[in-house]
């Protein structure tokens, strides 16, 4: 199952930041794909939203980005910045919160092992 | 693994261009996120324009210019805030520096130039068009864009007419009639004629209108038309 795009998107900045915490650097094409086998395709990201938020989160400091020449194209890494990463921790325990808000409003039962 | 040639690495770019990219950074984005997926997914049997044509359909749902869009609206959301708080700021500092500066004068004491010439000057200057920016930003039609931006044109002509009449500066008098004259003959109208139109605005646009003239006139009255006499 592939989760919709509706719920994805309130989270989208989340995951981008949590992934680049987790990895030195990466361009688009990777982070696609490192989400898409992170999450065993559930989550696919489009390029319509995926380079629109890593413009907004380098224009607001949250990600630092350097550039390397393949023949003809330009490829641009993105990593965290020390902005970032306090972004990060703030997101990731906003939607902590939230997810246990849901789980009790929802009334969803939590698998124990 | 297939390689590209700097003549398909080319096409792509054009493509990008021609299909309305105009962010330099995007572009160099997407093409290189569209040529790791032709490297990807392209066989030596396979037709290069064919599987590129193919793969760009999957970036967008209308036409590929919606993610230059969306990532300008990105920017500029982030700037809306900036500019709303500026927008508070300054509204707030005004209206210190006008009750400051009424209250100076009611009392005689110095310094109620200074402060009226601050507050007006803050809000003619910099509350207004930051106003008159977001409110257009937030306009869908452009009949409605118009009638922000005329009434902000009209509101920075009326705070700087008061701050020459108080100040008794040359040229009140036409800054006043040019002031009327917008008021009267541009802002009226066209903000009439743009709620009417809506059932859900007519009511309200009819008294609005009524009351805009009444001011309008009074205004008028008020004006010294012979300075000399």
């Amino acid at each position: 199952m592939i989760f919709s795009s509706e719920l994805i998107k309130g989270t989208f900045r989340t995951i981008v930041l949590k992934l680049l915490s987790d990895n030195k650097k990466m361009y688009g094409y990777e982070i696609t794909q490192k989400l898409k086998e992170l999450t065993f395709d559930k989550i696919q990201i489009t390029e319509g939203s995926l380079y629109p938020t890593l413009h907004a989160l380098e224009s607001e400091g949250l990600v630092t980005t350097e550039t390397e020449f393949i023949g003809k194209r330009v490829r641009k890494y993105y990593s965290l910045s020390p902005a970032g990463k306090i972004k990060m921790k703030e997101k990731i325990s906003e939607f902590a919160d939230f997810m246990n808000t849901m789980q009790f409003l929802l009334d969803i039962k939590t698998k124990t092992a | 693994m297939y390689c590209l040639n700097d003549q398909q690495v080319e096409y792509i770019l054009d493509d990008i261009r021609r299909n309305g990219i105009e962010l330099e950074d995007l572009q160099l984005n997407l093409l290189d996120h569209i040529c790791c997926i032709v490297e990807q997914g392209l066989k030596e049997e396979d037709d290069f324009e064919r599987f590129y044509h193919e793969t760009i359909k999957q970036f967008y749902t209308r036409d590929l210019r919606e993610i230059e869009d969306e990532t300008i609206y990105l920017l500029t959301f982030k700037n809306y805030y900036t500019m709303k708080k500026i927008m508070m700021a300054s509204g707030a500092l005004s209206v210190f520096a006008f009750i400051t500066g009424s209250f100076f004068k009611i009392m005689h004491w110095p310094g109620t130039a200074a402060m009226l010439v601050l507050g007006i000057t803050i809000l003619s200057l910099i509350f207004l068009p930051l106003m008159a920016i977001i409110k257009i930003r937030e306009r869908t039609t452009l009949r409605d864009k118009l009638v922000v931006m005329i009434g902000a044109l009209v509101g920075v002509l009326y705070t700087m007419s008061t701050l020459f009449a108080i100040e008794h500066w040359a040229g009140r008098t036409v800054l006043w009639l040019s002031t009327v004259c917008v008021s009267m003959f541009v802002l009226i109208p066209v903000y009439f004629f743009t709620g009417i139109r809506k059932p859900e605005t007519k009511a309200n646009t009819i008294v609005t209108s009524i009351l805009l003239v009444g001011a309008t006139c009074l205004l008028f009255t008020m004006i010294n038309l012979h300075p000399g006499k």
